[in-house]
């Protein structure tokens, strides 16, 4: 190297291995511009540059000499083509690699001029992979959101069959019947409890008449028909109800002397009651549904 | 027969040049402006004409074409006869990677498919690159400049390592028949 030249600086690139977690690679050291060439140099590079472009003509006048006239069809481009692909893919392995000029102050410069061409091409290189890197670090947390979503969705429909399972499991007939029992019982006991509570308000309200009230109407000689086997409001209803449950085509009553007569003509006028159309010592409960 | 022939001149010094053929002659212009900005370290001529083969007073002052670019406006039937007929005056050593396509209005909805179906058919038989270019706005124009001068820069030879042949082995065009085929194998 010659002493009036600049020196070439090292290149102090990060390795390359990690390239992919440096987010900002240092600026490595810029290439120098070499433009200036001795004139030894710039006239050898000319001579070689003559022997070139005397070879070029030299070669030009062949092709010139050996054109083939040829009237091919255009479109039958096959066997030329061949042909020519062949031939080169000969050159290309004859060749060998060789020095563009063996003067160094020549290969400096060029070898500037390329470092310097190859520093810009792969400066677009690292940017383009570094949106391609962004772009798939966004597509990737959106497609590990999505895989949650799914997931939690996965988990809450599992957890729904398993829920559903069990259901099924403790609605088994068995169960099932189980429930209808109880529910016939509850309304049976309610029945019972009703019934009850009726025959406790009716005793209270609607006691059957006895000897004591009379006793004090002795005088006024109303015949009293008591000691009959009279039966309480509560037992005629209880009557009147199971016939129309049980003979509901022929849900009457006769009336006999053990009704006693006031509550019969109650229960008529309250409507709780219905006489025969036809026979009037018949008498039925009322429809209620 | 007044075939152009691709090797019949010495080529110039640092220099490319480019033959743009289109029959309505309209976008040709303004291309050709665009290139001449685009490309800076080396020396760009750009030739225009309407179809081939080129008159016969031009023969001793042109240059060596390194690359003939066949305009085709999908949107005239005309354009892509025009282009046909013009393939005919070339020499057939053109079409090893000296000769591409270039299409206008490929997207436009008025366009019959069957055109650009034909015009793939064609550029995939003579093996030459097919380009898209949208001719509307400066943009399209300077994108089609740029893919154009990669490829002359090619084929004029001032690209090392790469060849005209190796290009547009790499760059073909392709019929969508054969990429479905591909698609199954």
């Amino acid at each position: 190297m010659r002493s009036n030249e600049v020196t070439l600086q090292q290149e102090n690139g990060q390795p390359l291995d990690k390239e992919s977690e440096v987010q900002d690679t240092p600026v490595p050291p810029a290439i120098p511009f070499y433009i200036e060439c001795s004139e030894a140099a710039q006239a050898q590079l000319f001579n070689e540059c003559e022997e070139q472009f005397a070879q070029l003509e030299m070669l030009q006048n062949e092709i010139i000499l050996a054109e083939p006239d040829s009237d091919e069809n255009p479109q039958e481009q096959s066997v030329n083509r061949l042909m020519a692909v062949a031939a080169e893919l000969k050159q290309w392995q004859k060749r060998q690699p060789e020095l563009l000029s063996t003067n160094p102050e020549v290969l400096l410069v060029v070898g500037a001029e390329e470092l310097q061409k190859l520093n810009s091409q792969l400066e677009l290189v690292l940017s383009c992979s570094q949106a391609k890197r962004d772009t798939l670090r966004e597509t990737l947390k959106r497609d590990q959101k999505w895989l949650e979503k799914k997931k939690e969705v996965l988990r809450a429909g599992t957890e729904h069959v398993v829920k559903q399972r069990l259901e099924n499991e403790r609605l088994s007939e068995h169960s099932v019947l189980q429930d209808t029992k109880k529910k016939i019982q509850k309304m049976k006991d309610y029945q019972n409890r009703l019934m009850e509570t009726l025959a406790d308000v009716l005793a209270e309200h609607f006691p059957l008449p006895t000897q004591e009230t009379n006793a004090d109407k002795k005088e006024k000689n109303i015949p009293q028909e008591l000691n009959e086997n009279l039966i309480s409001l509560n037992e005629v209803l209880e009557l009147l109800m199971n016939t129309t449950l049980e003979t509901p085509h022929d849900p009457y009553v006769s009336i006999d002397e053990t009704f006693w007569p006031p509550y019969t003509e109650m229960l008529l006028r309250h409507g709780i009651a219905q006489r025969h159309p036809e026979d009037c010592f018949k008498i039925r409960l009322e429809t209620f549904y | 027969m007044s075939l152009l022939k691709p090797f019949s001149k010495l080529p110039g010094l640092n220099t490319a040049n480019i033959l743009l053929v289109e029959n309505e002659e309209q976008f040709q212009q303004k291309l050709a402006d665009t290139v001449v900005l685009q490309e800076k370290t080396v020396n760009v001529n750009v030739r225009l004409a309407r179809s081939l083969p080129l008159p016969m007073e031009n023969e001793e002052s042109r240059p060596r074409i390194d690359l003939v670019v066949f305009i085709i406006h999908l949107t005239s039937e005309l354009s892509f006869q025009s282009a046909e007929t013009s393939l005919k005056y070339l020499d057939p050593g053109y079409f090893q990677g000296k000769v591409c396509f270039l299409v206008t209005s490929a997207r436009n909805v008025s366009v019959p498919p069957e055109r650009l179906v034909s015009v793939r058919t064609l550029a995939a038989s003579l093996h030459c690159p097919l380009l898209c270019a949208e001719d509307q706005t400066t943009e399209g124009v300077t994108t089609a400049a740029r893919r154009l001068l990669a490829i002359l820069k090619v084929a004029a030879g001032l690209v090392p390592m790469a060849t005209g042949l190796y290009l547009s082995t790499l760059t073909r065009c392709t019929v969508p028949s054969d990429i479905d085929q591909q698609n199954f194998e």
